[in-house]
């Protein structure tokens, strides 16, 4: 609660740090649904072909690369800088 | 959330160990299911629509609309207990959420955001609050509902100010990164904004409430069936005491949680909607 109750500040230091931990806090969650959703995406169309071709080995691909891929947006995103 | 799950099914399997221990005559012991969170109509018998946790919700909006209408009205310069209150709650949410996530564009949601947290913090606390008892969010219709609004706001806001082209190229398409891999990350960028993030909006704060008012009807029935259904046994006193200041301890944590699962969804909306508005870097 660094900002006085009246008015928002205009302090540009305290407005890059917000703008910096803004980014880190909404990065921490984004990360976490893509990660998610890799597995669940990939994973989902490789038990959809395992069904089709019955083999389980689809599953296992699809959840692989749906972590790698989600892993590698991730790093892409925000692990660079 | 896992952690909480873990614990709700942990001492589920106690309670059913408690079970097989009672002996023959006796009274035997009923875990906690899922029926603990059923309620009979208040009205039009067993299967009425206004249930008790349509109550706990409509006499919540009651009381979170009387504490800010009381709070900020004959607001003066220097605020009484009920205003200093009232804004201090409002400027938390206002600098240390929609302005932090947000940023100057926050300030036009902090009105929504301060509504938001009070409503579901309100709801969860229900859970610890005599004779309510029941936090009105472990119904998942509620949650559904407010993740269902935070959803809405943030992909009209993210295509109005973007365009839809622009916002889901923005979300699925982030520039630089080889052509081939687009193929693979694009679906999952999509699904992630799109489905996972309501998705888990809603079930965070669902299972939260509902694992935790399990672990709480456990251990105080566990309590009440030990003490006096049991006492007279060696193991009966102990245990049910111990079960007892369990369940105190756990009313407290409960107050924790309950508070921080409506700062979680809040911040969260908060976040979606500066993601929404921020220009793509």
């Amino acid at each position: 609660m660094s900002s006085s109750a009246e008015g928002s500040s205009h302090d540009p230091v305290d407005d890059a740090e917000r703008s910096v931990a803004r980014r880190e806090s909404n990065d921490a969650w984004a990360a976490t649904s893509l990660l998610i959703s890799g597995v669940l995406v990939w994973g989902g169309v490789g038990y959809l072909v395992s069904l089709w071709l019955g083999s389980p080995l689809f599953t296992m691909a699809g959840l692989l690369v749906g972590t790698a891929t989600a892993l590698y947006g991730i790093w892409f995103r925000y692990g660079r800088s | 959330m896992s952690s909480l799950l873990a614990a709700a099914s942990h001492v589920a399997a106690l309670g059913r160990a408690l079970d097989t221990t009672s002996e023959g005559g006796k009274k035997v012991f009923e875990s906690p299911t899922k029926n603990d969170f059923n309620f009979p109509g208040i009205f039009g018998g067993q299967d009425g629509w206004f249930t008790k946790p349509v109550l706990i919700v409509v006499l919540m909006t009651v009381v979170c609309f009387a504490f800010y209408y009381a709070s900020s009205r004959n607001a003066k310069i220097v605020p009484g207990r009920l205003q200093f209150a009232g804004e201090s709650l409002y400027g938390f949410i206002r600098n240390d959420v929609a302005i932090d996530a947000i940023g100057h564009d926050g300030l036009r949601w902090a009105p929504y955001l301060a509504t938001l947290f009070s409503f579901v913090a309100l709801n969860n606390i229900a859970g610890i609050i005599p004779v309510l008892q029941i936090p009105a969010t472990s119904h998942i219709a509620f949650p559904l509902v407010l993740a269902v609004f935070s959803w809405l706001i943030y992909m009209y806001l993210g295509i109005s100010k973007h365009g839809a082209w622009g916002y889901f190229r923005d979300m699925m398409f982030p520039p630089g990164i080889p052509w081939a891999v687009y193929i693979l990350l694009a679906p999952i960028e999509f699904f992630s904004t799109v489905i996972v993030r309501p998705l888990t909006l809603m079930l965070r704060l669902t299972f939260n409430m509902f694992a935790g008012h399990l672990v709480l009807v456990l251990f105080i029935s566990a309590a009440d069936y030990l003490l006096l259904d049991y006492s007279n046994t060696a193991v009966g006193a102990p245990v049910g005491v111990l079960s007892l200041l369990l369940s105190l301890v756990l009313t407290g944590f409960e107050a924790f949680v309950q508070l921080l699962q409506a700062y979680v969804f809040t911040l969260l909306t908060a976040l979606y909607i500066g993601g929404a508005l921020a220009d793509e870097h």
